[in-house]
């Protein structure tokens, strides 16, 4: 079974970019671009990756993740998007217990390697 | 104004009132001026969060595109493409230059320093701009510094201030040149590092010298000028040498190449 990608980023621009990316690499593709959404999506379809944008319109993307691991249905790693490099948002994401903090864009290429690793 | 009127009471009480009305104006004034400019700053970094968006979805499909995800294009569609990556992505460089002088205006800029060897740095960003000298045939080199101790600064931000001096040296050096980086010790102790980025390149005149550092300066702002940027990149790395208690400045004659020179504490405090 094809790994699961739960893309959280309320930018459809975006998600629309990311969905034919992951779907023409072979993976299933879940959206949700509001907290609660995400939480939903998480919760009925336990995600592989999670890539999340840290500014959803109701709340900050990591109550997200804090939510499914509530629930016991945490993805296997939660990487999360940011267009702020600053080391507070970094040390913030890690200890809210995301694998990677990463800088939005990254080059496909990347972004790809990323998500392979850390489903190896 | 006479004597009588210096001693008349209610002369002064008149003019200390309209000297307190003047204050009142003036300080008006200044909270106006500095509304206004958080304002400004505001408005930059919202508008520079917001072009990132639509921009990161246009690279990502251009790159979709690219790479052959959707079926293999053909020599010319495939060129075509990769202008529009290489466009965004200098988009987004300058969009993230303006990003970061918004926050180095605004002093949400903090230093990390560590010790660290400055050759070691310098070498990296030569390696990082070696791919876009050699499409000019210029060559970058560093001419010593093996013998430094190491210095105490911020890392990223010096690797910041020396990839915005080399990439301008690149930018305005013609086919050809040379472009090279010396380091030295200077101050009454050898306590500080005096770094120099020197090229052949088309030069500055005098008149230019402090413009140069100044945010949104540009010696050719004409429309049609060869080169484009923000006219952020000197004013943000003498943003972040001073950060440093360091100065930076320009040595240079039209025509004559330029050598930009910036200095650095070298130790850690003592004690």
């Amino acid at each position: 079974m094809p790994a699961r990608i739960l893309i959280v980023e309320d930018s459809t621009l975006v998600t629309d970019a990311f969905s034919i990316l992951f779907s023409e690499t072979g993976y299933d593709v879940d959206v949700a671009a509001t907290v609660a959404e995400a939480i939903e999506r998480g919760t009925a379809n336990t995600a592989d990756i999670m890539l999340l944008d840290l500014s959803l319109p109701d709340g900050n993307g990591l109550e997200v993740l804090e939510a499914l691991r509530e629930r016991g249905v945490p993805p296997r790693a939660t990487l999360a998007m940011t267009g702020h490099d600053d080391a507070k948002t970094r040390r913030i994401c890690l200890e809210a217990g995301c694998a990677e903090v990463l800088l939005k864009p990254l080059p496909i290429g990347d972004l790809l390697r990323h998500i392979q690793r850390h489903l190896a | 104004m006479s004597m009588s009127d210096r001693l008349d009471p209610a002369a002064l009480k008149k003019r200390v009132k309209a000297l307190e009305a003047q204050a009142k104006e003036a300080q008006s004034t200044i909270d106006e001026l500095k509304s206004r400019e958080s304002l400004k700053t505001q408005f930059l970094s919202n508008i520079s969060h917001d072009l990132r968006t639509p921009l990161a979805a246009i690279i990502t499909h251009a790159e979709i595109l690219r790479d052959g995800m959707l079926g293999e294009l053909n020599t010319k569609q495939r060129e075509s493409v990769r202008g529009i990556v290489n466009g965004g992505q200098q988009l987004l460089d300058m969009i993230d230059e303006i990003l970061t002088y918004v926050r180095s205006e605004g002093d949400q800029i903090k230093l990390a320093r560590t010790e660290f060897s400055i050759t070691e740095v310098v070498d990296q960003v030569r390696m990082l701009n070696q791919p876009l000298a050699a499409k000019k045939q210029l060559t970058i080199e560093r001419l010593n510094g093996d013998d430094l101790p190491p210095v105490y600064a911020d890392r990223d931000k010096l690797r910041h201030v020396l990839g915005n001096l080399i990439g301008n040296a690149i930018k305005f050096t013609s086919d050809g040149g040379r472009i090279w980086i010396g380091l030295s010790r200077r101050g009454r102790n050898g306590e500080e590092l005096l770094v120099e980025v020197g090229d052949s390149g088309q030069g500055i005149a005098r008149e230019h010298h402090e413009l140069v550092f100044r945010e949104f300066a540009q010696v050719d702002a004409s429309p049609s000028r060869p080169h484009h940027g923000t006219g952020l990149g000197l004013a943000i790395a003498r943003k972040l040498v001073e950060l440093h208690d360091g100065t930076i400045w320009v040595d240079s004659e039209l025509g004559k190449g330029s050598r930009f020179f910036f200095t650095v504490p070298l130790d850690a405090p003592r004690g």
